[in-house]
């Protein structure tokens, strides 16, 4: 069996992209992708479209304005709005606290429990099972965990001599503590991913780095590692992507607070289209992140691209 | 089989599973209500669904051919998303339920239409059978654009057994009156040596406006101006500071970092005294605490009776295509929810229809007949159109009056706070 990445360099290298198998594409695809267009075009693409118009308009949700067309007014707007920078900096805050903890420590799960852990499934259905478990039920579990006065968080602290901490209360560590949540409910899947990628790294080339003589840390640093890191570009990728979205336990926590300290730019949006009904402007703000995202996710791409060159 | 004859095989299938998809995107609907059943929108879940279910089921038994096909929406944003969205479709339901506090962003930009009270009387409801201060506020250039069902006030429950081991129960069994927030706060030291555990307990943390409610409870008290009609916002900033400072200092030893959750289930199992909360929890409360529960309308600490309150209200969302039956079936609906609103006191909330108040069997109601007087002295939110139940507005207070509530900053400083999130909220657009 040959690894993931082999036949992918050697095609790399060569330059030439591969012959199709059977000539040019025919009609005969088209039932199976027909369903995916017309609700990739119906649900995706005529929103996006539409959203892009309307964030020119000073459109709102109660009818009125929908053919002022605003120009550039709701960008430059959003472009000054203190509101859109500081909850795209909470955005970007819990991105950073959230991404790397859950690269690195799904990692370091797969790791364990692939390198010799006894009862294998045990492990990988406790570290996946939270990922099953719909945002309401977590949220509502965390905030009793998270509780002040009666939460077990607290208790265990209290047990041990230290002051409770104010979860979800206090500015300080309000992040932390969604992003605490965030880790433990989804790493499972990025688990998952690397316990696959794990499983197919081809055992030959552990028994040759065995066989001149090279330890675990070796083995790890340069034959596990190097083996996984088209699956930790997938993951970041995937990662970031998921974390910059943010927005459900967040609104369903603390609805943003306290203080506005948690806010993400998705619920400025929501409150601005949905509560303050002004759409048109809403689409401005949602422009202006997705324009962030793109940067982000390309940036991201040359980096991986680079790495594997 | 050839692999040509097995891909046209599957094209051929392919595309007939399509069509049907497609077809379904049709009206669902259509099948289900029928065609003299008028459509009605609420927001209740829980016991006051139940509640509105039982209600409108008696209604549909005792009244001939009046049917009711209710949807019931997830109340707050996406409840009023929802009916802005289709009244402006003009595919409303025929009658909906809606926050009196929401009507300045509705009611002006034509998403709803008058009520007939010559229509609502030939069923039986005058407009002087209605509780004149939310009736009011239900009007919009002099028409009457909801019809309020109950005001739902922010009150004080209370465990009588403990208050009256502090002695601070009147022979009749009402809390003592507070003189002046300084009482105030010494009784509720009292009250917590007296415990030995937590003084009144009140939550507001991380919740989209319970702190706003103590707040517009307490502003309101103070007679103080708090106008959002102008450009910019005409607050009387002193008093603002001082209610924020007596907040903080009512809820620093026990409540700074309570959240609702924590401060119900206080209450609940005897650990607190009394709890500021709204009437719609009672029946937790009375569930928990039975005989020994006591409540009244939320004490005056400044000058004047006022407590933050809201009321469900019905209003007639705007339809391109008005059936005057329906229209007609509608009012007759709102005349009987109205008039067997006793039941709808169970849950909690004051019915706005004042034969019903008035009535002996409301006064055997224990306790909401002891806080009735609450309806009285309704502190609805300030008027504009982001303000009221469920809006952005309340939550930014909220966050605004956190700084100090949590984080201790100094009272001015949620205040400046406040008022710049008003300010900010008043330059933008009116959508209405």
């Amino acid at each position: 069996m040959s690894s993931l990445r082999i036949p992918l360099r050697a095609s790399a290298r060569s330059g030439t992209a591969r012959p199709s198998r059977r000539g040019a594409p025919g009609s005969s695809g088209w039932p199976f992708v027909l369903p995916f267009l017309v609700f990739f075009g119906l649900f995706l693409v005529l929103p996006i479209g539409y959203g892009l118009w309307m964030s020119f308009t000073d459109s709102s949700l109660t009818g009125h304005g929908d053919n002022t067309f605003a120009g550039l007014d709701n960008y430059a707007e959003a472009l000054t709005d203190p509101e859109v920078w500081s909850s795209l900096e909470n955005t970007v805050w819990f991105t950073v606290l959230t991404s790397v903890p859950l690269v690195v420590v799904a990692l370091v799960m797969a790791l364990l429990v692939h390198t010799g852990m006894p009862g294998q499934w045990v492990w990988r259905l406790s570290f996946f099972a939270p990922y099953l478990l719909p945002v309401a039920v977590v949220t509502q579990v965390w905030s009793l965990l998270f509780q002040p006065d009666l939460g077990l968080l607290n208790s265990m602290l209290k047990a041990v001599g230290i002051d409770g901490i104010g979860w979800l209360v206090d500015e300080k560590y309000a992040m932390w503590s969604i992003a605490l949540l965030t880790l433990w409910w989804t790493v499972g899947f990025n688990f998952l991913l690397y316990l696959a990628a794990l499983q197919a790294v081809p055992d030959h080339l552990y028994e040759a780095a065995a066989i001149d003589g090279a330890g675990a840390w070796r083995r790890l640093w340069s034959i596990t590692l190097p083996q996984l890191r088209r699956t930790t570009a997938l993951i970041a990728v995937l990662q970031v992507l998921a974390s910059l979205k943010v927005f459900d336990q967040i609104y369903l926590l603390t609805k943003g607070g306290p203080d506005n300290s948690t806010k993400p730019i998705i619920e400025y949006i929501y409150d601005t289209g949905f509560a303050n009904y002004r759409l048109g402007y809403a689409s401005a703000v949602s422009y202006v992140f997705f324009a962030i995202v793109i940067i982000l996710s390309i940036a991201q791409l040359k980096i991986f691209s680079r790495r594997e060159d | 089989m050839s692999p040509l004859s097995r891909r046209a095989l599957l094209r051929g299938a392919g595309a007939g599973a399509l069509l049907p998809a497609l077809g379904a995107c049709g009206s669902p609907a259509a099948s289900v209500a029928s065609a003299d059943e008028i459509q009605y929108w609420n927001l209740f879940a829980g016991p006051d669904g139940n509640l509105m279910k039982d209600m409108t089921r008696k209604i549909e038994q005792r009244v001939p051919d009046l049917r009711v096909n209710t949807t019931v929406l997830d109340w707050g944003p996406p409840y009023y998303t929802k009916l802005a969205m289709a009244s402006v479709g003009g595919r409303a339901p025929d009658i909906a339920v809606m926050h009196l506090t929401r009507l300045p962003g509705y009611a002006p930009g034509g998403l709803l239409e008058p009520w007939d009270m010559d229509l609502l009387a030939e069923f039986g409801v005058r407009r002087q059978d209605i509780n004149p201060t939310v009736f009011k506020r239900g009007l919009y250039e002099g028409k009457p654009f909801a019809v309020p069902l109950d005001t739902h006030p922010f009150i004080m429950f209370y465990d009588r057994d403990m208050m009256d081991r502090s002695g601070l129960l009147r022979t009749d069994g009402q809390p003592l009156p507070f003189e002046s927030p300084a009482h105030c706060l010494e009784v509720a030291k009292k009250l917590r040596k007296d415990t030995g555990k937590l003084g009144p307990v009140f939550g507001h943390v991380n919740d989209g406006a319970n702190a706003w409610r103590m707040f517009w409870t307490l502003f309101s008290q103070t007679g103080g101006a708090f106008d959002l009609t102008g450009a910019r916002a005409g607050i009387d900033i002193d008093r603002a500071v001082d209610v924020v400072r007596f907040m903080a200092e009512l809820i620093r030893p026990d409540c700074r970092t309570m959240e609702i959750s924590t401060a119900i289930a206080d209450f609940a199992n005897g650990q607190s005294p009394a709890i500021f909360n709204g009437e719609w929890d009672l029946n937790t409360f009375r569930t928990a605490k039975k005989d020994k529960l006591g409540a009244a309308p939320f004490p005056t600490i400044f000058d004047k009776p006022a407590g933050a309150a809201d009321s469900h209200s019905l209003v007639l969302p705007r339809q391109n295509h008005v059936d005057p039956a329906k229209r007609r079936q509608a009012h007759r609906f709102a005349a009987e929810l109205l008039k067997s609103s006793l039941a709808w006191a169970g849950g909690g909330h004051i019915p706005a229809y004042l034969p019903v108040t008035a009535s002996k069997a409301y006064a055997q109601l224990h306790p909401q007949h002891e806080y009735a007087q609450a309806a009285n002295q309704p502190a609805l939110d300030p008027k504009a159109w982001f303000t009221g139940a469920g809006s952005d507005f309340q939550n930014r207070m909220c966050q605004a009056l956190q700084l100090t509530l949590i984080s201790g900053a100094a009272p001015e400083k949620a205040v400046r706070k406040m008022v710049s999130e008003i300010n900010t909220l008043l330059s933008k657009p009116n959508p209405a």
